[in-house]
């Protein structure tokens, strides 16, 4: 089996449906697709360099961004916009169809994640692929999650700075 | 079983002001069990599976399941596997029920090892100290058991009285337990219905237990200046021969203490202990030392130490017999729930078993009777400690460093471990004679020595071996202390703080208990109690979250057992005791509905848990929760209202109680007073919440605290910890707070004009404070 779409951490496979392996490219295309994007930002992007990319991304498709746990005061102190949420609780009204939206305008449609601690993140992906069939979920952590709908693959640094430079570009 | 009056339903019994005194209870063989005239019994004694449904209904409206699951499958019988992603099972299950029953099954596991433990104990001490051994916690505690009075209705005079509440809960799992055969509940709301009467009968059990050892074992009985104990690896003298003890269950480690001081060779032998074993031998001779929490299982069977390993029940090692065979030491188990294909040695002659130990002839020994495990453990230890004293059970640096070199850097023990910890940089750095990475992990346990990286290396790299060898670098460092295990919370500290608490100028009690499946390792929950501490909270703990708040020092060298006293009370850093011990959290929000409150308790559960959701603001963390055990305690605590604050490893346990503050609807409350319902807030917001970070939990546990009940001046107090915190780890005011203003005298003074800055941002209207908010009652009930 190809490792780079063996989950990072391997016992987390679920069952039968396994994300798909994307490329930036492909992650893009999902991206202007989608009518009502979100990006959930974890902690793990309290740290450099995901801390600027994330917000460069954020800026470059212009993604309302919520941040988990307490990753709002480092965004908070760059003069970046986000809406402090529980990662289980964004996933909570995620999951609901009647939710409105971080921006009062209907659920998302497609939610993309970045920087969540990898297990929880797993977790959290596992909720949505069941109970929340309305959007679809992409990371573009630099692991592979097998729970997401896509998923970049398991990656080493270089390449994943790489992937996430070509996520700036249209 | 006694008779119950089940003719008098529910409405019956909820008439304002009616008293009704039922007298004594009719046993099985229809003599009276009590001499008490006059029993005020609720609606609820003794409840069955579905009684107290139409309370778990409240909770699960306003805190419905959020289910994570872990797994899109059910492989529980032969139709399967069945994928249940977006379908149904071969049986009809579909995800989200079967995510209920896996809890259902998991508190049904935790519930059973604390109620099989108590079984354990109560038959063994009445065995010891017979039947007619009175329940006597002192004169400050008239209330022993205040779960068992809610429950059972009775008062347990005698330790015989205590047969009677594991009797009932025996009967209840066995229920729960065939609920989750295949084919039998089709809701995911009734299987936890079910879960929360698993974690009540949890909490039951753990109480019989508990009261059961403190009374014939002489445990200290509520002792604020309970003494400080000896804990961490360099406390243990390494010179002696050494007893390690791993488990739960009291009565073998106490069978070694007895036999030691009969003998008077207190002096010559080191006995210690892992996990909550280790608590309750000190809470029973003073003398014996706490190596540490779970985190040092492997680490300290590795290291060589321990001549004899006595292992009784819970979260031991399956392995401890091959691991202990890697060093020579004997392995000795002693209850039926872990007897690791070793002979039954229990009717043996002690010095015959001695002579097969240490001659090899068998590996290891089963015996059954705690007074002869003290027997056998010390002569064993004391025979074999010379010999394996000269074997070097580790091997030293130059070799580990040869082992290091081994590495082929494939990353797969990072990829398997529990918290992606960098434990390849660590034997990379050690090949190249760099401790530094190693050191930095075993500090704090922050690699918690699972093994996972071991058992995945394909070059055999003994990564754990090594974290010990680097351990054993830094002894002197490694003393700390704890306070013994005190039990249950005086009458008296309740009369005191129960007015306090209730209003809000106490700003909460704070419960740190559960495991050490940290995602981060134990200083930091430490500088959280550390954090509500310093903030005038209550803080209690129990079990290995106790040892991990003793295994911190601040700048001066002090514990924060030396910093705080033992009281329950503001500032207070109160140590229960073991796992068992967990009863007394939610005991003590009962006796405050009792005392301070006057609610009666016998067959009162769901007055109880009303007036705890309401108006006590207590809330447990377990930061590191790890096992079914902890599934079951947290569950039970939850039924009876109070919040609990997990970690991020915790979301693996599939479900979380969340509630939603966009849905006003679902936190109206019934003012008992007015008789009529109101607007309610969202306090406590959640009942089951895992974050994901420490600042993230030390927010979110301060905000669980609110309760409807607070006074004004308690809101005052609430509220400016939470934006104190939320300033803290967030940096701004949270944007929530104008939920929690219910008149501007809820404002903190400090904070008044960002605060309300806010409220006018979110057009906030006064509302009235009720002044007895409930559950009960409610429309459509």
């Amino acid at each position: 089996m190809n490792e780079r779409v063996i989950p990072w951490q391997p016992t987390v496979i679920a069952g039968p449906k396994q994300a798909l392996l994307v490329t930036p490219e492909t992650a893009k295309m999902m991206m202007k697709k989608a009518k009502r994007p979100l990006l959930v930002i974890g902690p793990l992007a309290k740290e450099e360099p995901l801390l600027t990319h994330s917000i460069e991304i954020a800026e470059k498709w212009d993604l309302p961004v919520v941040t988990t746990a307490d990753t709002f005061k480092i965004f908070s102190e760059r003069n970046v916009e986000t809406k402090s949420y529980g990662t289980v609780e964004i996933l909570n009204l995620l999951k609901d169809p009647d939710w409105k939206g971080v921006m009062g305008e209907g659920q998302h449609d497609l939610v993309i994640f970045v920087g969540g601690i990898y297990y929880m993140a797993s977790q959290g992906l596992s909720t949505l692929k069941h109970f929340a069939p309305h959007l679809k979920t992409l990371t573009i952590c630099k692991y592979f999650h097998s729970n997401a709908d896509a998923s970049f693959p398991n990656m080493n640094d270089e390449e994943w700075s790489k992937y996430l430079e070509k996520m700036k570009l249209n | 079983m006694a008779p119950k009056p089940k003719e008098l339903k529910a409405d019956f019994w909820k008439t304002k002001d009616f008293k009704i005194s039922i007298g004594d209870i009719i046993s099985e063989d229809g003599i009276e069990s009590t001499d008490e005239s006059s029993v005020v019994m609720g609606p609820t004694q003794k409840p069955n599976v579905t009684d107290l449904r139409s309370w778990d209904m409240k909770l699960l409206e306003r805190y419905p399941p959020f289910y994570s699951p872990f797994c899109d499958m059910c492989c529980l019988c032969t139709y399967g596997k069945c994928d249940l992603l977006n379908k149904r099972g071969a049986c009809g299950i579909d995800a989200e029920t079967q995510q209920a029953r896996t809890i259902l099954l998991a508190c049904c596991i935790g519930s059973a090892a604390h109620s099989g433990h108590a079984r354990h104990l109560v038959e063994y001490l009445i065995d010891k100290k017979g039947d007619d051994f009175p329940i006597d916690l002192g004169m400050d505690i008239d209330i022993e058991a205040p779960i068992m009075r809610t429950l059972i209705g009775k008062k347990p005079k005698v330790l015989g009285d205590l047969k009677e509440a594991l009797d009932y809960l025996e009967e209840q799992m066995v229920h729960l337990l065939s609920a989750c055969h295949t084919g039998q509940e089709g809701s995911s709301k009734d299987f936890e219905s079910k879960a929360l009467h698993a974690g009540l009968m949890d909490n039951l059990g753990k109480e019989v237990g508990d009261i059961a050892q403190i009374a014939a074992l002489d445990l200290p009985k509520g002792d604020p200046e309970a003494p400080l104990v000896e804990l961490g690896v360099g406390t243990i003298d390494r010179e002696k021969p050494v007893i390690l003890c791993i488990g739960h269950n009291v009565a073998p480690g106490a069978g070694i203490m007895d036999y030691l001081e009969d003998q008077e060779l207190e002096d010559d032998l080191e006995v210690c202990g892992i996990c909550c074993a280790a608590i309750d031998i000190t809470r029973y001779n003073h003398n014996a030392k706490i190596v540490g929490p779970i985190s040092k299982q492997l680490k300290f069977i590795r290291s060589g130490v321990a001549d004899v390993i006595v292992v009784d029940e819970q979260c031991i090692r399956t392995d401890v017999l091959e691991e202990a065979k890697k060093n020579n030491a004997t392995v000795i188990a002693t209850t039926d729930k872990m007897c690791l294909g070793l002979p039954d040695k229990t009717n043996e002659d002690a010095d015959i078993i001695v002579s097969e130990l240490i001659s090899n002839q068998i590996d290891g020994a089963l015996i059954l009777d705690p007074d002869k495990v003290g027997e056998v453990a010390t002569k064993v230890a004391m025979k074999t400690s010379g010999e394996r004293s000269k074997v070097q059970v580790l091997p030293d640096m130059d070799e580990f460093v040869e082992l290091a070199k081994k590495c082929t850097e494939c990353e797969w023990c990072v990829r398997v471990c529990p918290n992606s910890l960098p434990m390849m940089d660590a034997v990379v750095a050690t090949s190249e004679g760099d401790i530094s990475k190693m050191e930095e992990l075993y500090k704090n346990d922050v690699c918690y020595s699972c093994g996972r990286c071991e058992q995945e290396c394909p070059r055999d790299i003994p990564i754990i071996s090594m974290m010990a060898k680097v351990g054993e670098k830094d002894l002197e460092n490694q003393k700390y202390n704890v306070r013994a295990g005190r039990g249950p919370v005086q009458d008296v500290e309740v009369r005191k703080v129960g007015a306090p608490i209730v209003l809000g100028d106490i700003p909460g009690v704070i419960a740190f208990v559960g495991c050490t499946n940290y995602p981060d390792g134990g200083e930091e929950v430490a500088k959280m109690a550390e954090e509500f501490l310093e903030r005038n909270y209550i803080v209690v703990t129990t079990g290995c979250g106790a040892m991990t708040l003793g295994e911190y020092r601040d700048e001066e060298g002090k514990t924060l057992y030396e910093r705080y006293s033992g009281s329950f009370d503001a500032k207070g850093l109160v140590n229960m005791g073991s796992c068992v011990s967990n009863a007394h959290i939610p005991g003590v929000a009962i006796k405050i509905a009792n005392i301070f409150a006057k609610k009666p308790l016998e067959g009162n559960f769901e007055e109880i848990a009303d007036y705890i959701l309401n108006r006590v603001g207590a809330c447990g963390v377990a930061w590191g929760a790890y096992s079914q055990k902890a599934a079951a305690i947290a569950t039970g605590v939850n039924r009876w209202g109070i919040p609990v604050v997990v970690g991020p490893q915790a979301s693996k346990y599939r479900r979380l109680f969340l509630g939603r503050t966009d849905k006003e609807d679902s936190w109206r409350i019934n003012d008992l007073r007015k008789h009529s319902e109101v607007a309610g807030e969202p306090a406590p917001e959640h009942l089951l919440y895992a974050a994901e970070t420490i600042g993230e939990a030390t927010v979110m546990t301060a905000k669980l605290c609110i309760r409807p009940n607070d006074t004004s001046k308690g809101r005052q107090l609430k509220l400016n910890h939470y934006i104190d915190l939320h300033k803290k780890y967030f940096g701004t005011l949270p944007n929530d707070i104008y939920k929690f203003v219910r008149v501007e005298k809820d404002i903190p003074i400090t904070y008044k004009r960002d605060v309300m800055q806010i409220l006018e941002e979110n057009n906030w209207k006064p509302r009235e404070i009720p002044q007895e908010p409930s559950l009960m009652d409610m429309k459509g009930d």
